[in-house]
């Protein structure tokens, strides 16, 4: 019940496709955010964790930035500032740049703490077997830094999955912004935005069952 | 040429002189065994060897090659030829027995996988834990986890194997097993250094022993000797508290 008015079968069925494609949409972005954005991560956080000073700031001033300020104004920055520097970007690249390095900054830090808690045998045993630094990383601490990590990256894939909500600002129809629409022509706000909690409840419970299964694939060892 | 020689090699954590100028030299196919007790300096003399630790100040060198922190390229190939079992086994996590054993041959020298494989099944045999190629670590008892360490730095074929009190961390029923695995390399002809707390490997295994005590080199003899007529009366002390 809703000012009264009963909630419509029949606006409902209407209004489904519209959103379910919307939410097409905000998958697409959630999952080339968060897969563009753990590669950025894993970068920063071997850089924050290196030797080399410069390199290491940069790394930290990067975090610093995205992890301090709203993605909104992230995005809002990437879209309106970026033309007046002469990079014209269309929204959906804009969308995934600013996602993916909002999401690179929190991934970082998390692929960081991840590779701070792998046992420092590990690193022994492989220097003394004659690795590089990079097959190091590669064949041998990652792997183990990802079974840690899995259940912050399950985390952070269900933010991102709620935050590409922001990139309506952007002019992005996602299912969010799709929802508005449909409840400003229709004047049935309850009907959009019920299928739009239902779409988003059924993306985050979909990755969550994704991710415990994968959890639970690597907990053999 | 020696396997191992060091040249007044000298460790020191900040303030804290951990050794200095030790001067040790280790003959192909000989058996060293280090004794003494805790914080004697003795195992990060043996890390020092193939610079998990980076000495102070001193040389180590490897074969006749001198261990440059500089020249990493030359250095990864030098450490090669070393192999190193730690006393918590440090075994990859992820990676089944099989993996485990092939993995550096492969990474490492980039060597043929099928022909990795077949050595590494003769290795694994060796320290009899064929049954066990692929089961995770996870599911291995200590004494079975540090001869599948051993087997790891086999399957590189290395000229030296240096020992971090290898049987520390196990249960005492479980620590035969891993001794009779040294005791077969030592048979082979391996070039060995070995830290430990068991005299009785001491006793049967090495060539020459060791006693460390407050980073120096306090005795170094034949074990009959050294065992039986210690010379230095701080030996004395040390052998009457763990015999």
């Amino acid at each position: 019940m809703l000012g009264g008015t009963r909630m419509d079968i029949s606006i409902l069925k209407d209004m489904f496709p519209v959103l379910l494609q919307g939410s097409l949409l905000t998958i697409e972005l959630t999952i080339l955010s968060v897969v563009f954005g753990t590669l950025i991560g894993i970068v920063t956080a071997l850089l924050k964790l290196s030797k080399n000073k410069f390199m290491a700031g940069v790394a930290g001033f990067y975090t610093w930035i995205f992890r301090g300020t709203p993605m909104l104004l992230q995005l809002i920055a990437l879209y309106y500032v970026l033309p007046s520097i002469g990079i014209q970007l269309s929204p959906f690249q804009t969308a995934i740049i600013g996602l993916s390095l909002n999401s690179g900054a929190y991934m970082a830090e998390i692929i960081r703490g991840g590779i701070l808690s792998v046992d420092k045998g590990q690193f022994e045993a492989c220097k003394s077997l004659g690795f590089t630094y990079l097959d190091t990383m590669k064949r041998v601490i990652l792997p183990q830094t990802f079974k840690i990590i899995i259940p912050s990256v399950g985390n952070e894939f269900i933010t991102m999955l709620k935050d590409t909500s922001l990139v309506s600002t952007i002019t992005m129809s996602e299912v969010m912004r799709k929802a508005q629409i449909l409840s400003a022509s229709t004047f049935r706000p309850m009907e959009a935005f019920f299928i739009a909690g239902c779409l988003y409840l059924l993306m985050t419970t979909i990755f969550t069952t994704v991710f415990s299964h994968y959890e639970k694939k690597l907990s053999v060892y | 040429m020696y396997m191992i020689e060091t040249k007044n090699l000298t460790k020191s954590f900040g303030s804290l002189t951990v050794f200095e100028n030790l001067n040790v030299t280790v003959k192909k196919g000989e058996v060293l065994v280090i004794i003494g007790p805790s914080g004697s300096g003795k195992s990060t003399f043996l890390r020092c060897l193939n610079h998990l630790e980076i000495p102070n100040k001193g040389e180590v060198f490897i074969e006749g090659e001198k261990l440059n922190t500089k020249n990493r390229k030359h250095m990864r190939n030098t450490i090669e030829k070393v192999g190193m079992v730690f006393q918590n086994f440090n075994l990859f996590h992820h990676m089944t027995v099989m993996q485990n054993v092939i993995e550096a041959p492969i990474t490492v020298k980039h060597e043929n996988r099928e022909e990795v494989i077949k050595r590494a099944k003769v290795i694994i045999e060796k320290v009899g834990l064929i049954e066990k190629v692929d089961d995770y670590p996870s599911k291995l008892s200590g004494g079975q986890k540090q001869r599948v360490a051993i087997a790891r730095s086999l399957a590189m074929r290395p000229d030296i194997m240096l020992f971090d009190e290898p049987t520390s961390s196990l249960d005492p029923e479980l620590v035969g097993e891993v001794l009779g695995v040294m005791k077969d390399l030592a048979k082979e002809g391996m070039t060995m250094v070995v830290v430990t707390h068991e005299m009785g490997f001491a006793k049967d295994v090495a060539d020459r022993v060791i006693f460390m005590d407050g980073g120096k080199i306090v005795e170094e003899g034949m074990p009959d000797e050294f065992f039986s007529n210690p010379k230095e009366e701080r030996t004395k002390m040390f052998l009457n508290k763990v015999l």
